[in-house]
């Protein structure tokens, strides 16, 4: 609180309050009283007013001035109210009543909406575990009849659930709970997985697999990570270019205190004005616009996702030349010491 | 000659599911057993002894995931998980009660069959090599052996010879082969597959066994 500031707002009660003292001075002269009473009664008065005022303005000033400051330095400003003392002037302590009021029925709501989105979320998944029963029994059911059935059959199914696993992980990536598990990890079996996913898309669209991942380990949860990676994978099939032999290399390099996973295509690539932007939801892009499949939920949700595990994630591209996804993996000094 | 098949329980509650898994082991060699009376699943399992179990986290009365902690108490036998739960905790659970293996649904079936029989060879795991004719097989050497005759092979080569061997008078598609290699971790091409294949075949011929490996055509291969 500024003192100027104070005074200004305060204008109207001192204009008054001269009004007030050149009355009295007036009445005074006009009974023709003795000067040295004059100026003395006029001490008073000065003195009896600038106290008020001060004495009113360091009283609040104690209030507010903790008020702004702590303001300033929370991170979530609604929980200023825990940080204050009690203030001891009237007009204070309605406010501070009044914050305390407003704040509880805020929380209230938001914990509503955080009840109705765990709901919400809750039942996402238990839907998704259903779904999944009949899709599972498609896929024996190709299998079985295979004879009989198209290769087109299956090809579907999993596109289906391609599509279902999305779902499932925005949910899980929008929700701030933490709900994934980390772990040591290889790296070749969850690029094992992933391959195995899309082995039917890759032979099909003649995109040949190179891996080179040294054995190399990292902490993550590993059911999250080949999400990641199956979105980057069916991001570089659909983006394929077809006027040369299609590749996708997948390496891992390990560096002083970070591993570096690079999944590396000679797809289409990414206008370099499309770059910036890719990780935005529902980004669809230049390309995006050529292949009308494109949510532009994909790299999105993998962004979300590496952002909640702690993984770095950064895109590099040159159009019509190549795309490179990076996740970075920082070490774990801690957990390397108390594992030896 | 009597074969003793290996047993295979189903724990799984939905009918479709079971139908198709039935058909899928019972096709691979396989005796198929389907838990009916969920109740006392327990006492069911322990009753039929199967080889293996196949067991599903939803199911009636109770859940997977405590049956198999309550199975461990009396039994050994291999189990793996066969889930819709996705999640990286339920498989750490599992594992931790003592699954096997675990597998998420919608799995691949030829997969299914690989960790099946991953598993069978990890159990009878005193005898690492297997035959063929009268040629004795290493797989990690990588070595055929005929008397004091040795054939090398390479990793592809071996795992499509293996492959082959286990489905022995079988016809073995070129999709399930490659489903072995890329399980393997040898991502290969269709022409690589195919340039394999031949080279296998060629060997096999100098080595003395001509036509070992038959060309079905539009169905795959078979080792005779």
């Amino acid at each position: 609180m500024i003192l100027r500031k104070y005074i200004k707002d305060k204008r109207l009660v001192i204009a008054i309050y001269i009004l007030g003292y050149f009355s009295i001075l007036m009445m005074l002269f006009a009974f023709k009283c003795d000067h040295s009473l004059i100026i003395a009664i006029s001490i008073v008065l000065f003195v009896l007013a600038s106290s008020i005022l001060l004495i009113e303005f360091y009283r609040k000033k104690e209030f507010y001035d903790e008020l702004i400051q702590n303001l300033e330095s929370l991170d979530q400003k609604y929980l200023v109210l825990e940080t204050l003392t009690k203030p001891s002037f009237y007009e204070g302590v309605i406010q501070y009543q009044s914050l305390y009021e407003i704040n509880k029925s805020m929380l209230e709501n938001v914990k509503e909406y955080r009840t109705r989105m765990n709901d919400f979320k809750e039942y996402v998944e238990m839907w998704i575990h259903e779904v999944k029963v009949p899709i599972s029994s498609l896929v024996l059911m190709c299998h079985n009849n295979k004879d009989t059935l198209d290769k087109k059959y299956i090809g579907q199914i999993k596109r289906l659930d391609n599509y279902i696993d999305q779902v499932l992980y925005y949910v899980r990536s929008e929700n701030c709970e933490k709900d994934f598990l980390i772990k040591e990890v290889k790296l070749e079996k969850i690029v094992g997985n992933v391959a195995l996913r899309n082995k039917d898309l890759l032979l099909e669209n003649k995109i040949d697999l190179h891996v080179q991942l040294n054995a190399i380990c990292v902490l993550t949860d590993a059911k999250w990570l080949e999400f990641i990676l199956n979105q980057m994978i069916n991001n570089s099939i659909k983006y394929k270019r077809d006027t040369v032999d299609s590749f996708i290399r997948i390496t891992a390099t390990e560096q002083k205190d970070v591993v570096i996973l690079s999944i590396y295509d000679n797809g289409i690539g990414i206008p370099s004005s499309d770059l910036s932007r890719v990780f935005h939801k529902s980004f669809t892009g230049e390309n995006g616009r050529k292949k009308s499949k494109s949510t532009g939920m994909g790299l999105y949700i993998a962004k979300n996702l590496c952002d909640q595990l702690g993984h770095g994630i950064r895109i590099q591209s040159e159009e019509g030349l190549f795309t490179e996804v990076q996740i970075i993996f920082s070490k774990d000094d801690f957990y390397s010491l108390t594992k030896m | 000659m009597v074969i003793d098949l290996k047993r295979i329980m189903i724990v799984e509650d939905d009918l479709v599911i079971c139908e198709e898994l039935y058909h899928l082991l019972s096709n691979s060699g396989y005796e198929a057993i389907i838990l009916e009376d969920f109740q006392h699943s327990k006492e069911e399992i322990l009753k039929e002894n199967p080889d293996l179990l196949l067991l599903d986290i939803n199911i009636p009365y109770m859940n997977g995931e405590v049956l198999l902690k309550e199975l461990r108490k009396d039994s050994n036998m291999p189990v793996i998980m066969v889930t819709s739960k996705d999640s990286e905790v339920d498989e750490v659970l599992s594992m931790s009660y003592g699954a096997d293996d675990y597998i998420t649904k919608p799995y691949n079936p030829t997969i299914l069959l690989l960790r099946i029989a991953a598993i069978f060879k990890r159990m009878e795991h005193e005898q690492k090599q297997s035959k063929y004719r009268d040629v004795t097989v290493y797989p990690s050497k990588g070595i055929l052996q005929k008397g004091k005759q040795e054939l090398q092979l390479t990793k592809n080569e071996m795992i499509i010879f293996q492959f082959l061997l286990n489905h022995q008078g079988q016809i073995v598609s070129r999709d399930d082969l490659m489903t072995d290699l890329w399980n393997n971790e040898e991502y290969i091409n269709d022409n690589a597959l195919t340039v394999n294949m031949s080279r296998l075949r060629t060997k096999l011929t100098e080595f003395g066994y001509r036509d070992a490996i038959e060309t079905r055509k539009g169905y795959g291969y078979i080792l005779l």
